[in-house]
């Protein structure tokens, strides 16, 4: 009997405050924002403060909500037509501007149902963990966003230090960083997977039996917490990192990323390169990724991009990436770093958005929301009332502490980028045709100037040390193929060296993408052979029109495919700019393993930093 | 067209809520009830989160929104619109009330020990090498006593697992032996852990000066240097502990334990061990307004929400037959009486507490 009170209770209590939520909220919602005609009320007014959280006569919520549903279907009605003043900074009522890391994409469902319990929505904006906790750190992220969801907020408690960024955090999912291995390597192996070390895993590898995909460390989270664990496990550590742990572990990292075959600036983007190699010869044997990015590709239920990154792309899934069935997922015994996801509210951040922040988290950690997000996402829930979803091993498991000093934790991802990673070959192909006007062709020369970075840039904001770097600039054909290797010392020179080559970019002349691509193909070809390396290998293409001499995109098709496989699994990064077209830069990017960068929507500097991590 | 429609909307929308504001006013003032807002430690997120404390609360005419953050991030947090803040212990909480200008005393309605958490084979090595006191048939050991002086001793040398006796059994017994604590300079439990550890290596004396501080320095950056990042909330650690996440041994408020297993859950292989010195973390509730008081007094002093933080782990002040009887259970695991195991280690002062804690944390 009591049971049934309170139930009845609660049913009532989460009707009236649906109810004064959306009161609260939609009046000054998308639609009304702006308006000179509304008086600019403050939302906190709207809510009673006294409000009662219960005991309301069900007559009154019953109304009011009925009331409120019938106003917020005439409301969005009117949405459509008062989007031209808005300035995008403000935050409208009843939702959460949140950068978030962009595998969180696939929550959008549990998001869904998040705003019809709450009516709060989340207004996303995808970011790599790493940048995002630069993005708050500096300030930046204050006035733009309300709340920042990233994969850990340990970073970015090392960068804020003393400077309080985050009023409160939760914690709503987890997922360690796992090893998914293919059957075939596992036999070959001999592998028990629940006995796997990473010393296991760098043998494997040095020895030759496993080649293997990690996205980048200084973009993404998943690597860096590759990166630590492995540090770890090889130096020997016996507690958090320091500088003495990272310069024991350097030789045999070294020899372990030398086996390295896929890289990406983003966990999800590296799965579905995976899964294409899948298909390929030779293939790659395994994948560093969160456990849940594993199990989703295990299982067929990894969804994909819309081939398409950048600033504003709000990540739209598509149909799943094929499955890889026979991947086993191992978690090292000798410790993981596991990703809390804590949805963390920033300092700067208005009563309105605490409330609705309150209201969603609150939402979000229920056993209802726990189960549909572990069993959507093959994340771990964090509320022990519910079980992890089918699949998700519930051993105990060792964490490894994240280095407790910044220091620490930059020269790990300085020694990374500029010493213990393979090194990269990067072809940049730019358009320098007559439609590169002067205002086109100044943006191109200062997004490739801010890549010969300067004497403090921040770690992977220039050219890594080691990378050969060739500019192609074309027109009618290649204009000139200027190549420089960066040295580890001294590397300042290298770097005025392909500044000088950017100041010197001239525009004029017909746009011949696809004999240009094959040019670089071609480059790369007599690169590698006489060089007699093994380099990350990548083509970036930035043209701003469409090909309008030299081969047709079905000749450039016939030319691709008579490749051999190494140089089949060289990437285009096709960047969409001025006005080239959309459909001809996907097909390219869709036919070589890249993806198109939009510096339509977002910016051309910003286009060029986000494909470092793919090179 | 469009525009038009959408502002006879925007005028209608104005109406509705006006008259949903009223309306909503007038219901609120009939039944009399006050929401206070405050800021908590995550530790006390479950109680005031829980259906039957709201249900209790709007009983007595409140209704409560809370958000959590660590105990020592509360002074620095813009606390406009909130009722009262509630730390966990005395020293974050006098700062608070310092930096607000709280009249009046602050209110303790409960306080609760600080332990440490295993599982049997980490509880067992440190028993087999001295370190711990267990307690029940063989097998089965629910609860023991942590010595404090030699473990941190061991664990100031930098003791490894790998270098007890009887840890080669358990793959997962490795790395610095340390207990997993919050960020001491964010939440309560992480400094008290340091108070603790500074007042045993003082010789069991109070660390009340700077020269004591210097003294007790190099422990503590160690203790804290191991962790690496540490956490800020009590409760994620706790959470990631019982299901079997992170490092063998750690930090608890004897609260969380005691509510998980009063709900009926269980830990596998779990042993709760009470260090022979401990800190009492006294959960410090700091009114910042009138209805901020009225709450904290009713935690105080009301039988049924005094029974309800029972039933969440918590002891009571002056309610040690409350809490013992809610626990009688639980004895595997839980001590009902502390007074003659376990000595209360006193806890600096706030500004002594902020000192040990931002030394544990210097580089150099």
């Amino acid at each position: 009997m009591r049971r049934t009170t309170r139930r009845l209770a609660a049913h009532r209590s989460a009707i009236h405050r649906l109810a004064a939520r959306l009161l609260a909220v939609r009046p000054f919602g998308p639609g009304a924002r702006g308006r000179a005609a509304l008086p600019a009320t403050e939302p906190a007014a709207a809510t009673p403060r006294t409000g009662p959280r219960r005991r309301t006569p069900r007559s009154l919520s019953t109304t009011a909500a009925v009331l409120a549903l019938a106003l917020t279907a005439g409301c969005s009605s009117s949405d459509g037509g008062s989007d031209d003043d808005d300035n995008g900074k403000r935050r409208a009522p009843g939702t959460l501007r949140v950068l978030a890391s962009s595998e969180l994409s696939d929550l959008s469902s549990v998001l869904k149902d998040a705003e019809r319990a709450t009516g709060v929505k989340i207004e996303p904006t995808w970011t790599g963990t790493l940048d995002g906790a630069q993005t708050v750190a500096s300030g930046r992220a204050d006035g733009t966003y309300d709340a920042v969801w990233l994969a850990s907020n340990d970073y970015l408690r090392l960068l804020t230090g003393e400077q309080k960024k985050i009023r409160t955090e939760t914690p709503i999912v987890s997922s360690p960083v796992a090893l998914g291995v293919r059957e075939g390597a596992v036999k070959r192996l001999g592998w028990e997977p629940g006995r796997v070390t990473w010393s296991d895993v760098h043998k494997a590898v040095t020895d030759g039996k496993l080649t293997y995909g990690m996205t980048d460390p200084v973009r993404s989270n998943s690597g860096y917490s590759a990166l630590i664990a492995l540090t770890s496990a090889l130096s020997g550590a016996q507690s958090a990192l320091t500088d003495a742990d990272v310069r024991a572990a350097s030789p045999k990292l070294r020899e372990f990323f030398a086996g390295q075959k896929l890289t990406s600036g983003s966990s999800g983007w590296l799965a579905e390169a995976f899964a294409r190699r899948a298909g390929q010869r030779p293939p790659v044997d395994a994948l560093i990724n969160y456990e849940s990015v594993l199990l989703s590709l295990q299982r067929g239920k990894l969804l994909g991009h819309d081939g398409e990154r950048g600033a504003d792309s709000d990540t739209a899934t598509t149909e799943p990436v094929a499955g890889i069935g026979d991947l086993t997922v191992i978690r090292p015994t000798d410790g993981v770093v596991t990703a809390d996801y804590p949805l963390s509210l920033l300092t700067s951040a208005d009563q309105g958005a605490r409330d609705s922040y309150a209201s969603l988290t609150r939402y979000l950690r229920s056993p209802e929301a726990q189960r549909a997000l572990t069993r959507e996402t093959f994340r771990r829930p964090v509320n022990s009332s519910v079980p992890p979803t089918d699949g998700i091993a519930r051993e105990p498991r060792r964490e490894l502490p994240f280095p407790g000093s910044r220091d620490v934790a930059d020269r790990l991802l300085d020694s990374y980028e500029n010493e213990l990673r393979r090194p990269s070959r990067t072809v940049y192909v730019l358009d320098t045709s007559g439609s590169m006007d002067e205002e086109r062709l100044g943006r191109l020369k200062a997004a490739l100037r801010k890549l010969t970075g300067s004497d403090d840039s921040a770690t992977g904001k220039r050219f890594r040390d080691r990378e050969e770097v060739t500019l192609m600039p074309f027109s009618d054909q290649v204009k000139e193929v200027n190549t420089h290797t960066v040295p580890e010392r001294e590397p300042a020179r290298a770097l005025d060296l392909i500044r000088a080559d950017v100041d010197g970019l001239v525009a004029g002349g017909d746009t011949a993408i696809y004999s240009s691509l094959q040019e670089a193909y071609r480059h790369l070809g007599e690169r590698a052979s006489k060089a007699g390396d093994d380099r990350f290998t990548s083509i970036v293409l930035m043209t701003d029109g469409e090909n309008t001499t030299g081969a047709k995109a079905g000749d450039f098709d016939a030319f691709y495919r008579g490749l051999s496989g190494d140089q089949r699994s060289v990437p285009v990064f096709p960047i969409l700019f001025g006005d080239s077209d959309r459909t001809e830069l996907e097909h390219i990017a869709d036919l070589t393993g890249g993806q198109l960068f939009d510096a339509v929507e977002g910016s051309l500097d910003g286009a060029f930093e986000e494909i470092r991590g793919y090179q | 067209m469009k525009r038009i429609l959408g502002i006879v909307l925007a005028f209608a929308l104005i109406g509705g809520v006006i008259t949903a504001v009223v309306l909503g006013r007038d219901d609120s003032e009939a039944s009399g009830t006050t929401t206070v807002r405050g800021v908590i430690g995550s530790e006390k997120a479950d109680f005031l989160n829980d259906p039957e404390v709201l249900d209790a609360l709007a009983d007595r005419g409140f209704a409560v929104e809370t958000e959590s953050s660590g105990s020592w991030d509360m002074k620095d947090m813009d606390l406009k619109g909130a009722d009262f803040a509630f730390p966990g212990s005395a020293a974050p909480a006098d700062a608070l009330g310092r930096a607000h200008r709280v009249q009046g005393s602050p209110l303790r309605p409960f306080y609760s020990p600080l332990v440490v958490l295993a599982r049997r084979p980490a509880a067992k090595t440190l028993a087999a090498n001295g370190y711990v006191k267990l307690t029940g048939p063989a097998g089965r050991e629910g609860s023991g006593t942590l010595r404090m002086d030699p473990f941190l001793k061991a664990a100031g040398k930098d003791t490894t697992w790998q270098e007890l006796k009887g840890s080669g059994e358990y793959a997962e017994l490795k790395g610095t032996l340390s207990i997993t604590s919050t960020d001491p300079l964010a939440s309560n439990s992480g400094a008290l852990y340091l108070a603790t550890a500074a007042y045993v290596a003082n010789g069991n004396r109070l660390v009340s000066d700077a020269e004591g501080v210097a003294a007790v320095t190099p422990l503590t950056r160690k203790l804290t240097a191991v962790q690496g990042r540490q956490n800020v909330n009590s409760e994620d650690l706790f959470r990631d502990f019982t299901v079997g996440v992170g490092t063998p041994l750690v930090l608890a408020y004897e609260s969380q334990i005691a509510a998980l297993l009063i709900r009926g859950d269980t830990v596998p292989d779990l042993v709760v061990l009470y260090p022979d010195t401990t800190v009492f973390s006294d959960h410090t509730l700091v009114p910042l307004t009138e209805q901020g008081r009225k709450f904290g007094e009713l935690l105080q002093r009301d039988p049924t929400l005094r029974g309800l933080a029972v039933r969440h782990g918590f002891r009571p002040v002056g309610g040690s037959a409350e809490f013992a009887a809610a626990t009688a259970k639980h004895g595997t695991y839980l001590r009902q009486k502390l007074t003659g195991t376990v000595q209360q280690a006193p806890v600096p002062t706030a500004e002594v507490m902020r000192e040990i804690t931002s030394r544990s944390r210097a580089q150099k």
